[in-house]
């Protein structure tokens, strides 16, 4: 029971561990979207190619993020879920 | 989160994804032959939406792959097509997107890839194709392999990610308050998250079939 109590703590600390990684794609896209206002003050025609190309840059930048997503998805719902129950099953 | 076994044919099982991937495989159907039933030369009614929609997917696979991107335009717009309806699909309730599955997004990456390389071996031979392997020096072989795995990956788990991501945090709104503060969120993830990870997943479809061909 000790066993089934300590991975589900160990998952939920270590899901909380790799959501870190949220904070590179949050600063590499407000820096992308900044930018990309400057060069529409700059050059306000070309609105319509930069907005794609920022739009393209920031979804690039968040796959990081989404990585890190599906590593703490992947560990809460493999490890810690199936622990879960056994806990459940053995208290009754 | 995970898609369950709704029925078996024969020995194979039948999930939500498949069953789903039906549906909307029914609905892009119905609506290709309702839009397209009598197309006329000065268009009228819905064909001005279909040729909007066509324009704009040629002028952005154009925009990249030149004079031959002609020939895309059917494949692109038609992931296009897919991945829309599908994420469109998570703002049903009990519906099952299948893009929610990282078997479809996988097979559409996979599809991207082949026919990435397929076309860049038509176009410049299989001489040409062997040795970009070896560029800039011979030594890279293996980081260019593992380049080519890595942009499968990340196209597939992004839509994957994202689509997911969105479902579960609508999925915990709706554990506290079930009937009216999950809707706008649900219009954020379903219908604005959906369009615009459309968009990249097909951008990027583009870059990657444009990168092949350099």
């Amino acid at each position: 029971m000790l066993e089934a109590a300590i991975v589900i703590a160990a998952v939920a600390v270590g899901s909380g561990l790799a959501m870190i990684a949220g904070l590179g794609p949050g600063i590499g896209q407000g820096f992308v979207a900044g930018k990309a206002v400057e060069a529409i003050g700059r050059q306000p025609e070309a609105e319509n190619t930069v907005r794609t190309t920022m739009i393209l840059g920031q979804a690039i930048a968040e796959s990081t993020g989404i990585y890190s997503l599906a590593v703490a998805l992947l560990m809460i719902f493999s490890f810690a879920f199936p622990m879960f129950e056994k806990l459940m099953e053995l208290l009754g | 989160m995970e898609p369950e076994v709704l029925f078996h044919i024969g020995p194979l099982p039948i999930t939500e994804t498949v069953f789903f991937t039906w549906i909307v495989m029914a609905v892009l159907t119905v609506l290709s032959i309702v839009f397209t039933r009598n197309l006329k030369r000065v268009p009228t009614g819905a064909q001005h939406l279909v040729e909007l929609a066509v324009d704009g997917i040629e002028s952005m696979v154009q925009a990249d792959l030149g004079k031959r991107g002609r020939g895309y335009t059917p494949f692109i717009m038609t992931i296009a097509l897919f991945i829309l309806t599908s994420n469109l699909l998570s703002i049903v309730p009990h519906a099952f997107p299948p893009t929610q599955d990282l078997n479809t997004t996988g097979a559409l990456a996979v599809l991207v890839l082949l026919v990435a390389h397929g076309s860049e071996i038509r176009v410049k031979g299989i001489g040409a194709y062997i040795k970009s392997y070896f560029q800039p020096f011979w030594w890279m072989f293996p980081l260019n392999i593992v380049g080519e795995f890595a942009k499968v990956l990340s196209h597939a788990f992004r839509l994957y990610g994202n689509i997911i991501g969105g479902t579960i945090i609508v999925g915990i709104l709706y554990m506290f308050a079930p009937y009216v503060l999950p809707v706008p969120l649900m219009g954020w993830f379903g219908v604005f998250m959906g369009v615009i990870q459309t968009a990249v997943f097909t951008l990027l479809a583009i870059a990657y079939i444009q990168v092949r061909l350099e």
